[in-house]
């Protein structure tokens, strides 16, 4: 432990930490840009200076070394002085546009304007011009002129992605973020940068002007997309944002899709693939329950499911991947002891999709492996198994390997099919419930229910109960 | 001539800069004296001795910066700064051009004294002459058994690599010298860590000056001790300068430190061109505050003196500038290379060179308006103490003492849309 006085204040900062980690983590507020706590210190954009007192020099604190007894001031005069001017600098060529950009109303940029800057600026030159909404994948447009340059991007295709695909070229007040490569970016962490970029100068094409970030409210979620299960936040629209003359569809939709932090699972990044988890779940929906493939009631489903499982001699069930822990345990005590469980993954890796790599994603493609193993271990389904009934719960399904058994499908995506199940339930999707999934390392992650299931969707928990009753 | 001469000691003919014309002169004789007869430290101690002062313009102490590293370290890096950029500077070229096997013995000296089994030497790119001398000499020093394995067959063994600069003037400063040196885009690094902790590749590093490395043979030859007998007490030795601008005899002149500067432009250069008087001076390369003419009087060639004066020695580029000259416009040539030569990685010196640029550019386009000066004089002190690195001072220095010492033309020129001197400078 070190102790130093902040602005007057003793504090107790760790060996090896800056001043402005230790500012932080007490609540004391330097501004800060180019610093990121996963990157490493660039120091480049100079609004984190501070005074040290015996040092003729300001100097910045991100890469400024805790010693004991060390006197640091964030609100002297000439620290104010000076970040005025390096707001003054940042601003200098920055196109207000704040009117036309996504990044408003979460934009560092925005806020230290206005905590720190001076409200008019001194210059009477026109702004520079430099190329606005230049692609630099399909995912992600770049606007260089709301660039200032602090090189978090860039850091994180070195040091976290390991794709090297960005960089900064040209000199001076040329300098201009570029990929470094002819091709579009592939990176497949890519989408990490536009929420890292502390401007909106990194933008979504996905997210380009579809909402105004202050009429939406990030809801705790699980990324479904890899056994990884990192947290993410799911964008819907707040409640008291919801429009009529929006439609059901904008104001029941969701936005995007962001890293949550957890430093547990998955740090502050996820992949594309979780960026893209609202379109996973954005798919084609079951939405009526079916016998034989007629349109069914609810009850009349059930009471048919009902029917042929008390028929069945030797019933199966083959388990979801995508199935919350809680899901499972209420399938354990209904019908679990009565039929042999397989498990199945229920989605494999596309082609082109990254299989594993030593980041984040990894090879089983599917959530809640562990959990599903933990509970009924990992016995595949075999065809020629000899079962005359079987309940298939999750998606992505072909019944040709079930040969001549009953089907009974609890599934939430449309998928076409040779021929029909004998009885389709419609189950909800991961953002239509709580509950939790066990990832590959045994780690425990929780998901928070975003919107209300569909009408005749049913939580699977409640079709087992009514189904062992 | 009885003043002590480090380099100017022989006369330049067709092949003066032969390894057998330097030998003649007594040159590898320093190498083998330290070789033979001193420890390492023995070396670094007579360079402290000598009270040497590093001569690429911060004027650092060589002895001092060389006590910093840990010769234990298993890799130790040398390198010369040979990217002589600064605008009125052209001292190392010289030494290149005329002599560059003191440089290779003041490199080996200092790889001695330091454990350096690799030196290197970052040689500004446009150098054409100079690079090609530096590569004979190289030539002829390995196959004399200068340079290489086992020098002079002591257990010493040194390689140097020479690597020609990119056009960065940026370079020249000593971090961003390194990670260009690696092979990245030469960007200034933080301090700390400082080089001779954390230099090239990681490893302690000591980065000193062309001029500064071939003055350590002269001291090995003749003593610490006779060093520092040389010029000012607190800035010894001799030094190169370079003097530019509006003189009869521009030119390189070695003259001990404590020189008085008027003696070196009114008789060493034959005085101002065109017998005119003379208005101001830049006395140690474009990043120093000018000086008015008269300012001058007593000013003598040492850190003090000029420091006591207002200004800087810097490298040792004298700028010299006649009057009639209008400083608002020479002033535009200064923001103008500053601004081209901003690396761009921190905001201030990014954005505020090029700002400045832009409002000295308007100016003398006859667009200034009033409020521009003290507009300028914002630029310069949010600039200032508030980069990565040095240049963004460099730049603002210029910039703020034009304005405060020649006022009155600014604003003249802002007022009446013109320069208070129209037309060329006629000479
Ligand atoms: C922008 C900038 C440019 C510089 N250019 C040079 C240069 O061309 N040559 C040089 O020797 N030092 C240059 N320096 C100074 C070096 O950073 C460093 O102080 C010097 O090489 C140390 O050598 P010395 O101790 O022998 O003087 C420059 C510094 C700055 C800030
Ligand atoms: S980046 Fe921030 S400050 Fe700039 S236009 Fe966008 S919201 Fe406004
Ligand atoms: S795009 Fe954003 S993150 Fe990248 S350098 Fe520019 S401001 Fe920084
Ligand atoms: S690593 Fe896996 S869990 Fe994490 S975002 Fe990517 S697909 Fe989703
Ligand atoms: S001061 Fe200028 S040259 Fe130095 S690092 Fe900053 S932008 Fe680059
Ligand atoms: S946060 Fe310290 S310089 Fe950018």
């Amino acid at each position: 432990m070190i102790e130093l006085k902040i602005d007057n204040r003793t504090v107790e900062a760790n060996e090896g930490e800056t001043v402005l980690q230790a500012a932080l983590r007490h609540g004391i507020e330097i501004p800060h840009f180019c610093y990121h706590p996963c990157l490493s210190i660039a120091g480049n954009c100079r609004i984190c200076l501070v005074k040290v007192t015996g040092r003729p020099k300001l100097m910045p604190s991100c890469n400024l070394a805790v010693t004991p007894g060390m006197e640091i001031e964030t609100d002297s005069d000439d620290v104010i002085a000076a970040r005025q001017a390096v707001m003054q600098f940042i601003t200098l060529n920055h196109p207000g546009e704040c009117g036309i950009c996504d990044k408003a109303g979460e934009c560092r940029l925005q806020d230290y304007h206005v905590r720190y800057g001076e409200p008019e600026s001194i210059s009477l030159e026109p702004k520079n011009k430099k190329p606005k909404f230049y692609d630099i994948s399909p995912r992600i447009l770049l606007d260089s002129e709301r660039c200032i340059l602090c090189s978090r991007c860039v850091r994180f295709t070195k040091e976290v992605s390991g794709s090297h695909q960005l960089g900064i070229v040209e000199r001076g007040n040329h300098s201009r973020l570029e990929r470094l490569e002819s091709q579009p970016m592939d990176d497949p962490y890519s989408d990490n940068i536009i929420g890292l970029c502390p401007v909106g100068a990194l933008l979504s094409r996905d997210f380009l002007y579809q909402s105004r970030v202050w009429y939406l409210e990030p809801i705790r979620s699980v990324c479904t997309g890899c056994s990884r299960c990192c947290s993410v936040k799911v964008w819907r629209r707040n409640r008291h944002w919801h429009l009529r003359s929006l439609g059901e569809e904008m104001n029941r939709k969701v936005y995007r899709v962001t890293p949550q932090e957890n430093r547990e699972i998955n740090g502050p990044w996820i992949c594309n693939k979780g960026f893209d988890l609202h379109k996973f779940m954005g798919r084609k929906r079951l939405l009526q329950p079916m016998i034989g493939g007629s349109v069914a009631t609810v009850d009349e489903a059930l009471s048919e499911a009902k029917k042929l499982l008390a028929a069945a001699k030797s019933p199966a069930a083959l388990v979801s991947a995508h199935a919350s822990n809680e899901e499972l345990a209420a399938f354990k005590e209904t019908l679990g002891s009565r039929m042999t469980v397989y498990s199945r993954e229920d989605y494999k890796a596309e082609e082109g999709e990254v299989v594993e790599d030593n980041i984040l994603i990894r090879e089983n493609k599917n959530p809640n492996s562990h959990g599903v193993h933990a509970m009924f271990g990992d016995l595949p389904w075999s065809v020629d198994s000899g079962h005359d009934l079987v309940l298939v719960w999750g998606d992505n399904v072909d019944y040709t390997p079930m040969g001549n058994a009953k089907v009974i499908h609890l599934a939430s995506f449309e998928m076409p099919q040779e021929r029909h199940a004998d009885v389709l339930i419609p189950i909800s999707t991961t953002f239509e419930r709580s509950g939790s999934f066990t990832n590959f390392e045994g780690k425990v992650n929780r998901f928070t229910k975003v919107f209300d299931k569909p009408g005749l969707v049913q939580q699977a928990g409640d079709v087992f109960g009514r189904l062992g009753a | 001539m009885t003043e002590p001469r480090v380099f100017f000691n022989f006369g330049i003919t067709d092949d003066s800069h032969t390894l057998s014309a330097y030998r003649g002169r007594g040159g590898y004789q320093a190498l083998e004296k330290a070789l033979r007869t001193m420890q390492p430290l023995d070396v670094e101690k007579e360079v402290t001795t000598s009270g040497l002062r590093g001569r690429g313009g911060a004027g650092f102490p060589t002895g001092s910066k060389w006590s910093f590293v840990d010769k234990k370290s298993p890799v130790v890096y040398l390198c010369c700064n040979a990217d002589e950029g600064e605008p009125g500077t052209f001292k190392d070229r010289w030494i290149f051009e005329h002599n560059s096997h003191q440089l290779v013995e003041g490199v080996l000296l200092a790889a001695y004294a330091l454990n350096v089994r690799h030196a290197f030497i970052y040689i500004r790119g446009e150098f054409d002459l100079s690079y090609r001398r530096l590569l004979l000499a190289l030539e002829e020093a390995r196959e004399a058994g200068l340079v290489g394995e086992r020098i002079l067959g002591t257990e010493f063994s040194c390689d140097i690599i020479v690597h020609q600069g990119g056009g960065a003037y940026v370079c020249g400063e000593e971090s961003s010298l390194l990670t260009s040196l690696e092979g990245f885009k030469g960007y200034p690094k933080n301090k700390p860590p400082f080089p001779a902790v954390k230099g090239l590749y990681q490893a302690p590093t000591v980065i000193n000056n062309v001029e500064t490395l071939a003055t350590i043979p002269w001291i090995i030859t003749h003593g610490g001790g006779a060093y520092a007998g040389i010029g000012a007490q607190n800035n010894t030795g001799t030094k190169l300068f370079g003097i530019s601008g509006h003189v009869n005899k521009p030119g390189i002149h070695e003259r001990p430190t404590g020189y008085p500067l008027k003696k070196i432009i009114f008789e060493d250069c034959g005085g101002i061109l065109g017998g005119k008087a003379l208005k101001a001076v830049i006395p140690g390369g474009s990043s120093t505050p000018v000086l008015k003419g008269f300012e001058i009087e007593n000013v003598t060639l040492d850190a003090e003196s000029v420091i006591k004066a207002g200004s800087m020695l810097g490298s040792g580029g004298i700028i010299v500038i006649a009057e009639g000259t209008c400083m608002v416009r020479l002033l535009q040539v200064l923001t103008r290379f500053y601004a081209h030569e901003s690396c761009g990685q921190c905001t201030p010196c990014r954005e505020g060179t090029a700002w400045m640029d832009k409002v000295i550019g308007r100016i003398v386009a006859g667009q200034g308006v009033k409020g521009d000066l003290e507009r300028l004089e914002a630029v310069t002190s949010g600039i200032m103490g508030n980069t990565v690195c040095a240049l963004g001072d460099a730049a603002s220095m210029p910039v703020a003492s034009f304005i405060k010492k020649f006022r009155d033309e600014f604003e003249y020129y802002i007022e009446h849309g013109r320069s208070m001197f129209d037309g060329r400078l006629e000479i």
